[in-house]
């Protein structure tokens, strides 16, 4: 019972990462597209749990607004639109491929993996000190906004114009046929 | 006028620049008066540099022309240098490269005004290139000249290029010299790595004050510099691509693959020779390659039948002894040799163009004969110049083969470098290549000028001798192989006095390696004897087997009309394949081995290799390259995976 | 503050073009390719000129935006140069999209997008601003790669650039937390001094790594170059041109910058991965294009060789090392873009491109052309007196000075191997008679001819007067601090 205290907060860590993990399989395993968009949901929400685990409440909230509610609503939108249907079976020479990338990606995992455990004494222990500016303690929210628009104003910027590019890629993309002549 | 060396490659360029820009409109006569006129000029300027030269007793003079590459602590300057040997090496190229423009005039007439353009704008981008690499003050500057005349080879093998072989032989010359390019090219690094330059007289100063420090690089560096000679050269194992250069036309064959280009490799290991002469494993290694190389050129000749192949074979086996020279410390004699066979190969390929421009375009020596008569101009040249390859006196091939044969002797008589019998064996080859070069050459003569026209009616008809423009060249070059071999006439012919004018020339940019016991008075003359003894023993018995009533009488009509006498006929038709059993396989087994051997299995071997592989290479990028993006996916994770594995385990 | 913004003006201004581009392409009902063109050729001048004032009035040695920018020396050079290639490429563009008829406005804007992100990654210290910079650059190429919509190969093309360059950049991204996770640190000044103070952990090296197989995924080296010859001849050639030099130079500015700079403590770990990566790049590379017949995909192959080339420069490091890349990188873009501009103006059959057979006789009927491609070829293969072998003979004296002659051996060997394949457009040009069933001609495209022609100068410009150009790289590259 003791050993289960001391332990909760990674007893809950792994619980809510094999969520996560269960759920990305999930995404590509599932035939039905909006199985695996649920799935997905279930990955962002487990994320979203982790982010409470790391007392950054703000980002937990805002990642179940904006995945969760948002993006996801979306998916689930256009999944009806399109009516898509079930995705059809691998033709057999993929199919092959199956096991090999298995079999690689699982060596990956386990490379990095012990490569972080080897490595995980030296971790900071909590969020903490990225709440510090000048010396006092600032509020979750705060502490966030202060990273954004402070120290990482440049990064932020410049993902503004990733996003427009994103927006003119998808009409550029989805747009009727450009048409000859110039019509828009 | 030493300030305006630059102009010396600069006037070519502008000439060809100018007839490329020009190439769409030009006519006949415009080609000529800038394609000719400009290779003139070059030689105008170069006449002018050299009198002013002459005045200065040897001393390098150095032009910077403009700061080429400076970037920390690599500094390359674009500069030229003049200095006895160069100053050689300028004085024949541009003579013989005048007299050969001139001679295409004539030659090339029957193309059309486009190809006519194309043909000079290329001779004359030769001529800079060529003009460069002599000039260069370091070995960047060399090597893009040995860059560029190896692009003007290409190009204007590949002239006549509706023709599948000629674009083939372009393509085979290139390959071939990309291998030899690609040892330079590791020399050039490492030279820059070891002395921190790349100029010839910083490297030479940095030899010079320390030579202990650098001796472990000296070895590697000089033979992969050999390596780029022999590709530039055609020594063997690389020789293959000359004979196939033939292709192209024949006033390209005398400038490039005969008089110029093909010693450039001579001329670089002697304008190294600075390096060289500390390294006895590759002077030995330069000597035995050219050894082996004349012999082995040389039994090829032999049986050759179209008389550009003889003459390419030749070509191969005196770049052999040009390199023997070399090898065997005799730099200066190697040099003269490249002079005097500059003068009497270009003569005798013009000789040859002549030949095939008045039989209408037949290469075949068995369907030549008793041409004298009808082209005397062209014969009598033909005949100086073979003499003086032969090594007859007082033709200019003697003086230098004979100080050749006579260095190598005295280093194997000396023990240079404590490899004196190797010299030795070296010094037999060089002797029995003389003999079979006597034989060969004399073989082509009489097959070509003596005895009975074995053609049709119609080609003997036609056969007319070659126009001004043509006959000039060859009695300029005539006269030059006649004489220019006094400029070099050995110690021991004039009985001990010095007398010869070459030697000191160069003496102080490539000395010659002395040996400590030089032979005696007596035994050079002995020696001299010997040579022209053989070489007369070679004239001999070509004319034996070559001449008179009994040779070539064209045996199948004889056959047909008169079996009996056919019989007889044919006993002395024999020899050619009996000595062809008798000399060739015997003695060259080796040859055997090259002529079908090389030339099948190593070189259309490597080519089905590379073709194969190619294959290989192809069918593993069909099953990599599906085209599926999650085989790519996957792909793109092994590499991670190994990535991290690396770095990790 | 201002500081900040006068540093960053140069992206700020051609940002703001951009979107105005974007803007006057819409608003003009019809294409208005002549207008647009100019509109973004000048803007990218214009840019320069702000680079060039940005650049007077900026400390080289001063950071921004709470240290994760900087303008010095390096950046410059890159930024100059995206700017070239974006300018190159918009002018080759201007008759390609006239002849396809597919409407500019997007198209350039994408283009000058494209080239804001490269311009930040070559100014981050940061990899945070690395990396936005890197997506910016890559979501505008995927786009610019399936543009021609009509085309199945041109959207082919896309989806495949776009799912694994997402696969890239997850791992790249995976790098990045394993790194941040072992260092707390994305600054590349604070985890040279991280890495150089203790001994890197296994997650450290995981990450780097993996970062690296991101970045030589960018670069398109062996073995992550798998996407590069569909994408290269499914993507509209001006795009294809613009990918092999811009985003190219790019990934090699970021990856200096990083590796040379931030993770130079861990050289001895990475140093033998990229340089095995190099040597297989221009192994593979080489070989690969040996087979091709289809000129597009051989030239997608050759670029895959020219970045091992380079990374052997990287591979060199040092100042000499990262001078000869910089280098390389100019060479290589003023060639490369003019073999693909030959490349569109021989288009005549429509969008698949020609075959190696189609390029017969071309000397004789469009000799300026074919000699400029004459310059291009023997410039890629490194043949003198052409830019590509000043590049070539200063990266690998670089690298024989810093000790690799193993990997010179290859480099060299390999661009012997390149010599068949690229004289093979030469000879089938210059030495061929086309069968004259239906002979291959150019296309009319004016500005297409100007840009080959420039490039033809440039690279002879630069084989036979490299001084004042390396002179430039090296001041460049002089003040390698690069953090």
């Amino acid at each position: 019972m003791t050993w289960f205290l001391v332990h909760f907060a990674e007893i809950v860590f792994y619980s809510l990462a094999a969520v996560a993990l269960a759920g990305a399989v999930g995404v590509i395993a599932f035939r039905s597209p909006v199985h695996a968009a649920l799935s997905l949901l279930g990955t962002f929400l487990a994320v979203a749990g982790v982010f409470v685990l790391m007392q950054a409440e703000f980002l937990a909230a805002v990642q179940v607004l904006v995945y969760a509610g948002g993006v996801m609503v979306l998916f689930l939108f256009v999944i009806m639109l399109v009516k898509a249907r079930d995705i059809p079976d691998e033709p057999q020479y993929v199919r092959r491929l199956v096991p090999a990338a298995v079999g690689l990606g699982a060596l990956l995992a386990a490379l990095v993996g012990v490569g972080i455990w080897a490595a995980s004494g030296g971790l900071p222990a909590d969020g903490a000190a990225l709440r510090m500016v000048a010396g006092a303690p600032l509020g979750n929210t705060e502490a966030v906004g202060w990273s954004l628009y402070r120290d990482y104003l440049l990064p932020f910027e410049v993902v503004s114009i990733v996003l427009l590019v994103a927006m003119i890629g998808a009409i550029v993309m989805g747009r009727k046929e450009s048409g000859r002549g110039g019509a828009a | 006028m030493l300030d305006l060396l630059w102009l010396v490659p600069a006037l070519p360029l502008a000439g060809a620049l100018a007839l490329l820009a020009g190439a769409l409109r030009f006519g006949k006569r415009t080609t000529t008066a800038i394609g000719v006129g400009s290779a003139g000029l070059t030689l105008a300027a170069v006449a002018a540099i050299l009198v002013q030269y002459a005045g200065m007793h040897g001393e390098t003079v150095a032009r910077h022309v403009f700061n080429w590459i400076s970037a920390g602590d690599v500094t390359v300057d674009f500069a030229l240098r003049l200095d006895p040997l160069s100053a050689v090496m300028l004085s024949f190229v541009t003579l013989v490269g005048f007299v050969i423009h001139v001679y295409s005039i004539g030659y090339m007439h029957t193309e059309g005004d486009r190809a006519y353009a194309r043909f000079f704008a290329y001779l004359n981008l030769f001529m800079f290139a060529m003009l460069t690499l002599v000039l260069g003050a370091n070995l960047v500057v060399m090597f893009i000249g040995w860059e560029g005349v190896g692009l003007c080879s290409y190009l204007l093998i590949g002239f006549y290029f509706d023709k599948e072989y000629c674009a083939a032989a372009g393509i085979k010359a290139f390959v071939v010299n990309r291998i030899g390019d690609f040892g330079f090219l590791l020399a050039i690094f490492w030279a820059f790595k070891v002395f921190g330059t790349v100029d010839f007289a910083g490297m030479a100063t940095a030899l010079a004050a320390d030579p202990g420090r650098y001796a472990a690089a000296v070895t590697p560096i000089a033979l992969l510099l050999f390596v780029g000679a022999i590709g530039k050269s055609a020594q063997l194992p690389l020789y293959v691509w000359l004979p196939d250069a033939m292709a192209g036309p024949t006033p390209v064959s005398a400038l490039i693959h005969a008089a110029t280009m093909v010693t450039a490799g001579v001329y670089m290991v002697v304008r190294c020779n600075f390096i060289y002469r500390l390294s006895p494993t590759a002077m030995l290694v330069v000597a035995a390659v050219g050894g082996v190389t004349a012999i082995f050129a040389a039994t090829i000749g032999l049986a050759q039948n179209d008389i550009k192949k003889v003459l390419a074979y030749s070509t191969v086996s005196q770049l052999g002894y040009m390199f023997l020279a070399a090898g065997a410390g005799a730099f200066a004699g190697g040099i003269f040799h490249v002079f005097t066979h500059a003068f009497f190969k270009a003569c005798l390929f013009l000789g040859a163009g002549s030949v095939i421009h008045a039989c209408s375009g037949e290469q075949d020596m068995r369907r030549m004969g008793g041409l004298a008569k009808k082209i005397p101009v062209t014969y009598w040249t033909f005949m100086v110049a073979t003499l003086a390859l032969c090594g007859i006196p007082p033709f200019a091939g003697f003086f230098s083969k004979d100080e050749i044969l006579g260095r190598v002797f005295a280093a194997g008589a000396g023990n240079l470098n404590g490899f004196g019998a190797s010299y030795l064996v070296l010094w037999a080859l060089g002797l029995a290549a003389a003999f079979l070069t006597a034989f060969y050459m004399f073989r082509a003569v009489y097959m070509t000028f003596h005895g009975e026209f074995r053609g049709t009616p119609e080609q003997w008809h036609h056969v007319h001798e070659s126009p001004g423009t043509m006959t000039w060249p060859l009695k300029i070059l005539a006269a030059g192989s006649a004489l220019v071999g006094l400029l070099g006439v050995g110690t021991a012919i004039t009985f001990g006095t010095d007398l010869n004018w070459f030697e000191s020339f160069l003496h102080r940019v490539a000395p010659t390696v002395e040996v400590e016991h030089a032979p005696a008075l007596a035994t050079e003359w002995v020696l001299i004897l010997l040579s022209v003894a053989v070489a007369l023993a070679g004239i001999l018995l070509a004319r034996r087997f070559y001449s008179g009533a009994e040779a070539f009488a064209a045996p199948q009509r004889m056959a047909e009309r008169a079996p009996a006498v056919y019989a007889a006929v044919a006993n002395k038709y024999y020899v050619d394949e009996a000595y062809d059993r008798a000399v060739v396989r015997p003695l060259g087994k080796l040859a055997r081995f090259s002529w079908k051997g090389i030339d099948t299995i190593a070189i259309d071997g490597t080519l089905n290799a590379s073709a194969f592989f190619t294959e290989i290479a192809g069918d593993l990028l069909r099953f990599l390259q599906t085209g599926n993006v999650r085989n790519y996916a996957l792909f793109v994770l092994c590499g991670a995976l190994a990535a991290a594995a690396w770095l990790l385990l | 503050m201002r500081a900040d913004l006068i540093a960053l003006l140069p992206e700020l201004m051609l940002a703001t073009l951009a979107m105005a581009v974007l803007l006057a392409g819409l608003a003009s009902g019809k294409a208005r390719h002549g207008l647009l063109g100019a509109g973004a050729v000048l803007a990218l001048a214009a840019t320069g000129v702000t680079l060039w004032l940005a650049a007077g009035a900026t400390d080289p040695g001063a950071h921004f935006f709470s240290g994760m920018f900087v303008l010095d020396h390096f950046a410059i050079f890159f930024k100059a140069l995206f700017l070239l290639t974006a300018a190159l490429v918009v002018l080759l563009s201007h008759d390609y999209l006239k002849r396809n008829d597919y409407r500019p406005g997007e198209y350039l804007a994408l283009v000058m997008f494209a080239t804001v992100g490269m311009m930040t990654m070559a100014s981050g210290v940061n990899l945070a601003v690395i990396y936005v910079g890197l997506e910016l650059m890559a979501l505008s190429t995927y786009i610019l790669a399936g543009y021609f919509r009509r085309e199945v190969k041109s959207h082919e093309a896309a989806a495949k650039y776009f799912v694994l360059g997402a696969m890239s950049s997850g791992i790249l991204l995976y790098g990045l937390s394993l790194i941040y996770g072992a260092t707390g640190t994305l600054d590349l000044a604070t985890l040279a001094r991280v890495l150089a103070s203790a001994k890197p952990g296994p997650s450290a090296l995981v990450g780097v790594a993996l970062l690296a197989c991101g970045f030589l995924f960018k670069v398109a080296a062996v073995p992550f170059h798998v996407w590069t010859p569909d994408v290269y001849e499914g993507a509209p050639t001006p795009i294809t041109a613009f990918m092999s030099v811009g985003p190219k130079a790019a990934a090699f500015a970021m990856f200096l910058r990083v590796f040379i700079g931030g993770l130079a403590p861990l050289a001895a770990s990475w140093i033998w991965l990229v340089g095995v990566a190099a040597a297989l790049t221009m192994i593979w590379g080489n070989v690969a294009a040996l087979t091709q017949d289809n000129v597009k995909r051989m030239l997608a192959y050759s670029s895959i060789a020219h970045a091992g080339y380079a990374l052997v420069g990287l591979v060199a490091g040092g100042p000499a090392g990262v001078n000869s890349v910089l280098f390389y990188m100019l060479v290589y873009t003023v060639t490369n873009i003019g073999a693909f501009g030959f490349v569109i103006l021989l288009e005549s059959r429509g969008y698949a491109g020609e075959t190696v057979a189609d390029y017969a006789g071309l000397a004789r009927r469009h000799p300026a052309a074919a000699f400029g491609m004459l310059l291009f070829m023997l410039s890629l293969g490194g043949i003198p007196p052409t830019a590509g072998f000043m590049g070539k003979l200063y990266l690998f004296a670089a690298a024989v000075n810093a000790g690799y002659v193993w990997l010179v051996v290859v480099a060299v060997l390999m661009s012997a191997v390149s010599l068949y394949y690229y004289l093979r457009i030469v000879l089938q040009m210059y030495l061929r008679e086309g069968d004259g069933a239906e002979p291959a001609t150019l296309v009319a495209a004016p500005w297409t001819e100007r840009v080959i022609w420039a490039c033809g100068v440039a690279v002879l410009v630069i084989g036979l007067l490299p001084a004042p150009f390396l002179a430039a790289a090296r001041a460049m590259a002089g003040a390698v601090g690069l953090l």
